[in-house]
């Protein structure tokens, strides 16, 4: 046969060849029949020796032509076959992107810490310091140092749990037991901005809004020239951080043994902004803190000298904040600790 | 505290004023208002006459009822279901369209019989139960025989047209517990003036009777006698004053007495003077012995209890209850009536050990006005004349020895300004004080003198003065102005940084935190009392004996907190608390942390039970966390024999000699208590750890040239520690920086009673290249090192 019929017959038997290849096996085959050494494109070159030297130009062109054809038809099909390959293997790797992911979850809290840590941090960025009482402590501290002496009419408010033996120990009934402990206890006589978080102790039983345990959160700022004024501004400064920009607060005057003048205070309704609604009781205003200038008497039985120091006090009950924030129905729940519950609530 | 809305339009001139504008006043000036609760209400109301009264055809118990309701209104068919319907009756006719606090009348077909209104019991207009007989709330209200038909202001003719305003009186305010009083405040609040009528004294003369005391608790006691009383029915208008407060009627003697009381403040005891043994009442504090008291319970009185005596004998616990041989009944004569001023922390005292509590007791515990005596006793002669008829009173010898000083306050206007943040002007604020019933008694530029009203015994200080006036002129006048501070370096403490620290590493692990009760029962207590065996505060007053003591640990809280979850079907747990612990002598935070079922990363797809290690794993991060290196703490086995915690699978963890922490898994015996499956518990004495010092870090340098790592598993007797195997290879060369376990076996090809270890080491040095030669060696010394200490054989 004429040597470039040949060559083009190979291209043709290549062409119809590769069609039907369809996987890495058959590749090989078609590698083994064109390119490989004992393949015909092989001994086609190999044929060249024989050609005579006037057609070796022509002949040699047309042998170089079939065996890049052939190579290329190969290289082709193989890349092709390959990236199916891959795409198969990729396809059979597949996951169920529904399934959870793997991680810890982080903890849940319960939300008395939240309220802690969130009103304690405001208080922080304020530069206020944070003090820590004790449970127990002595009679001295929870009601003589704040102005409240034995038979006083106002230790009926708060029927107290008392210790055994042990002089005259019992479980602080608030926590401005704190603010005594750091105006006695601070020498030099130095101003003061302090909160205390922490838990209190009163004999009521347990029921939806009552807890013979619960939390508050005191404040106290003592130093020259304090007002109700800075009272107000402080308190607002909170309240808006605390509940949105647009709270408003309004005093009301009360009584606390400790502070005089005492106030009441109401912040405006954080759920319906002040219109009226459930949580509000329609009144459009959230009882929320007790507030007050530091009593006279008891700057002066801490070693404060009213005539120059004077100085406010705030105190916020926890629990009822979170209660109110987070819609608790019952105070039990905050101490059974149900999980189910405390889901809820991630630390942030 | 109810007051009635009535008493108060009478004295002060609040022209159009409703309840809800009083009691809002009020409220911001510290006195609360809880409630405005009217006596009765309806609308639309009307006197009818029954003209004839015939049973229903289709019914047992209605009637046909054919009501006058004058001659504006015309007669109307009503069918009535109240058995004491009847022709002739006076009734009250709720017409159609009238709104009862039941809803409202509407015309109706009662069994296919017209229905044009409704024939009204009290019940049905509002009123209390309390206030009604029987017979009352069984059917409908029944008339005056003279009451006049179509009259249509049916409450007002009935007195009960009044409201009641609820004041919640603070511990500051006792003289609020006086309707005058209030009157006074709420005309100060309004900027009005109060109109009190004169009291019309009765006409009067001495007699030989003796009022005195022989304590200083009691330092006044005056007393008057009626003669020739007669006790009977309260008038409409007494029984309705008294129904705002909420007291029920007794009889016109009683009711006086407690009208007295309503209107002034001061609590009054009424004797029959006939039962008294002798013409005298003492106030003692020294008797001892049984005490019968008029609610029929005899009381047991010891020295100290303020007894009023007549010859020795009790005839009254002064200010709380009067005895039951003297006490005022329907065949009483002759009557003596106290006012007297008492010791209100003694009446506290025996009212509270007594159990024994009266309307007198409480106004005397939260204290009344020492300088009204003998004008109360006026005003309560005035009312004897006006509600049981009395003509003349009998003055007993009185006794006073009270100070009575007047109270004055000198203070400068900049006070008040500066502790307000306000600029009040000296008019305003003398105005103000004038309003509020203080004297001026002298002022200037600077400064002035004010007399306090007798009854404000709240008043004691220029601060109360300061309150005085922004109470009464409101806080909306008080600007907002941020405190000017000195700049000081506050923040948080070094402790209370690394408790957030330790509070955010556990939450980020996926524990989490709860908040248990302080209070435990004395059993509880004693649970897990490793790390504090101090004594526990107990409760002098416990509510419950679930909540005795105060806690001494805290790991009982935590477990009871699964358990409690267990028992939901929440098993799968990791709970942690840190809390203040206080017992006799020890005070400090403590940590504890439990975990139960099993620790799921991705639901149950890979869950396993927590174990020992889980617990350890924690304990050694919170040490890292605290700057606490594994050199400054030992852990050692569990060496206590209590079933709490499982024996081989627990550690004890110790700075120095002292014990400050634990971890490991609970004791089957425990955990059956706890109704849990599993557990691995941690607990750590907060307190001693935030105390260990911890020094400054240093930065460690990673060596320039590579390291070397080779494997080897040893197999050595179960007992030996991994812990032992590892300090030793450490210790065999220089160069080998790091030991690591990677692999634990015991089973084929390991003979039983042994465990193969295998152990990967990192050999380097920080100034050269390592030649294998030198590892070869250092390898050569780990195995020989290991063979002689521990019989280890290197496995193949």
């Amino acid at each position: 046969m004429d040597f470039i019929e040949q060559c083009k017959q190979i291209i043709e038997k290549a062409t119809q060849a590769i069609d039907s290849i369809e996987n890495e096996g058959q590749l090989v085959g078609f590698y083994n029949e064109f390119l490989s050494k004992k393949g015909c494109v092989c001994s086609l070159l190999s044929e060249m020796r024989s050609v005579p030297k006037e057609e070796k130009a022509a002949c040699g062109k047309m042998a170089n032509e079939a065996r890049s054809k052939v190579n290329e038809l190969y290289e082709q099909k193989k890349s092709k076959i390959e990236e199916e390959t891959l795409n198969k293997k990729l396809l059979s790797e597949s996951l169920d992107i529904t399934l959870p992911g793997r991680a810890v979850k982080p903890g849940k809290i319960n939300p008395y810490y939240l309220i802690v840590d969130e009103v304690t941090d405001i208080f922080l960025n304020m530069g206020y310091e944070v003090a820590e009482g004790r449970d127990v402590e002595s009679d001295y501290f929870n009601f003589e140092l704040l102005n409240v002496p034995k038979d006083h009419p106002s230790r009926d408010m708060q029927d107290t749990f008392y210790i055994e033996g042990e002089g005259e120990r019992l479980l602080r009934t608030q926590t401005s037991a704190a603010q005594a402990h750091a105006m006695l206890e601070r020498q030099p006589k130095t101003p003061i901005k302090l909160i205390c978080p922490g838990k209190a102790y009163r004999r009521d039983d347990d029921d939806m809004t009552h807890s013979h345990q619960f939390a508050q959160i005191e404040g106290l700022v003592v130093d020259h020239n304090i007002s109700i004024a800075n009272l107000k501004a402080t308190l607002e400064l909170f309240v808006r951080k605390m509940f949105g920009e647009k709270r408003e607060i309004r005093l009301r005057s009360s009584y606390f043994p400790f502070t005089e003048p005492s106030v009441e205070v109401d912040v405006s309704c954080f759920n319906c902004g002040g219109k009226g609604c459930a949580l509000c009781k329609g009144t459009g205003w959230i009882e929320i803190l007790g507030a007050g200038m530091v009593n006279p008497k008891v700057l002066e039985m801490c070693g404060y000298d009213p005539e120059v120091w004077s100085g406010f006090a705030f105190g916020v009950g926890v629990e009822r904040v979170a209660m109110l924030r987070y819609g608790i129905d019952d105070i039990r729940r905050i101490y059974s600790n149900d999980v189910r519950f405390l889901n809820t609530f991630i630390n942030k | 505290m109810k007051v009635s809305y009535r008493y108060l339009l009478n004295h002060i001139d609040l022209d159009g004023v409703s309840p809800k504008e009083i009691a809002d006043k009020l409220t911001f000036a510290g006195a609360e208002v809880e409630e405005i609760s009217p006596l009765a209400s309806g609308t639309n109301l009307v006197i009818g006459e029954i003209l004839s009264c015939i049973p229903h055809p289709d019914s047992d118990h209605l009637h046909i009822l054919q009501v006058d309701e004058g001659a504006k209104n015309g007669v109307h068919q009503i069918v009535c279901g109240a058995p004491n319907a009847r022709t002739g009756l006076k009734v009250i006719v709720a017409r159609n369209g009238a709104k009862l606090p039941g809803g409202e009348i509407r015309p109706s077909k009662i069994r296919g019989v017209d229905s044009d209104g409704m024939c009204c019991s009290l019940l049905e207009l509002g009123v209390n139960k309390k206030f009604l007989t029987e017979q009352q709330t069984s059917g409908i209200e029944e008339l005056p025989v003279d009451a006049p038909i179509g009259e249509e202001d049916v409450l007002g003719y009935l007195h009960l047209d009044d409201v009641a305003i609820d004041l919640d009186v603070l511990p500051n305010r006792p003289d609020l517990y006086s309707f005058e009083n209030v009157a006074k405040e709420v005309a100060c609040l309004f900027d009005k003036d109060t109109r009190f009528q004169k009291i019309d004294p009765l006409e009067s003369s001495p007699i030989h009777f003796v009022c005195g005391s022989e304590t200083p608790k009691c330092q006044i006691f005056t007393g008057r006698i009626y003669k020739n009383v007669s006790v009977s029915k309260s008038p409409c208008e007494l029984k309705e004053l008294l129904a705002v407060a909420g007291i029920r009627s007794i009889n016109n003697i009683v009711d006086l007495g407690n009208y007295i009381m309503l209107l002034t403040g001061q609590p009054l005891n009424m004797y029959d003077a006939d039962k008294l043994p002798k013409n005298e009442l003492i106030v003692r504090d020294d008797f001892e012995g049984d005490f019968v008291a008029m609610d029929g319970n005899t009381y047991h009185l010891e020295k100290g209890d303020l007894v009023v005596t007549s010859d020795g004998e009790p005839m009254c616990l002064a200010g709380i209850m009067t005895a039951d041989a003297c006490r005022v009944s329907e065949t009483t004569k002759n009557i003596v009536v106290e006012a007297a001023y008492f010791d209100y922390a003694s009446i506290r005292r025996t009212s509270n050990r007594l159990g024994l509590f009266s309307d007198s007791s409480s106004r005397f515990c939260k204290g009344v006005n020492p300088d009204q005596m003998e004008e109360v006793q006026d005003k309560t002669g005035s009312a004897m004349k006006r509600f049981v008829g009395a003509e003349h009173c009998y003055i007993a010898n009185s006794y006073d020895t009270f100070p009575h000083a007047v109270k004055t306050i000198p203070l400068s206007f900049n006070y008040i300004n500066d502790r307000l943040g306000t600029n009040f002007s000296q008019e305003l604020i003398l105005n103000t004080l004038r309003r509020d019933h203080f004297e001026i008694l002298e002022s200037d530029e600077t400064s002035f003198v004010v007399k306090v009203p007798s009854y404000r015994i709240d008043i004691d200080g220029k601060a109360d003065l300061s309150e005085e006036i922004i109470r009464i002129l409101g806080y909306s006048n008080v600007q907002s102005v941020l405190p000017r501070t000195k700049l000081a370096l506050n923040g948080l403490t070094d402790h209370q940084e690394k408790e957030r620290q330790i509070r955010r590493f556990l939450l980020a692990n996926g524990i989490d935190q709860i908040l248990s009760y302080t209070l435990v029962s004395s059993e509880e207590n004693q649970k897990f009392t490793y790390l504090n065996r101090a004594k526990p505060y107990v409760l002098k007053n416990p509510m419950t004996v679930d909540h005795a003591e105060v806690r001494t640990n805290l790991i009982h809280s935590v477990l009871k907190t699964a358990s409690y979850n267990a028992a939901r079907q929440n098993k799968d747990l990791a709970l942690f608390e840190i809390s203040d612990i206080d017992a006799i002598g020890h005070a400090g935070k403590m940590l504890s942390v439990v975990l139960t079922g099993n620790e799921k990363n991705q639901e149950g797809i890979a869950e396993r039970p927590y174990d020992f290690y889980d617990a350890k794993g924690i304990f050694e991060n919170l040490m890292a966390i605290l700057g606490i290196t594994k050199n400054r703490y030992s852990v050692r086995k569990w060496s206590f024999s209590d079933k709490e915690m499982h024996p081989g699978r627990s550690a004890e963890v110790y700075i120095g000699k002292k014990l400050i922490g634990f971890f490991g898994e609970l004791h089957p015996v425990a955990l059956k208590e706890y109704g849990l499956k599993n557990a691995s518990v941690l607990a750590l004495d907060l307190a001693s750890a935030f105390e260990v010092r911890v020094g400054n870090v240093k930065a460690s340098i990673p060596s320039r040239f590579p390291s070397v790592f080779r494997d080897l598993a040893f197999v050595v007797d179960e007992g030996i520690p991994y812990e032992d195997l590892r300090k030793e290879a450490l210790k065999s060369s220089t160069l080998i920086k790091n030991v690591e376990v990677f692999d634990v076996y015991r089973g084929a090809g390991v003979d039983d009673g042994k465990k193969s270890m295998a152990l990967s080491i990192t050999f380097s040095k920080e100034d050269a290249t390592l030649k294998d030669e030198e590892v070869n060696d250092a390898f050569q010394k780990v195995i020989a090192s290991l063979r002689a200490k521990f019989k280890a054989e290197i496995r193949e």
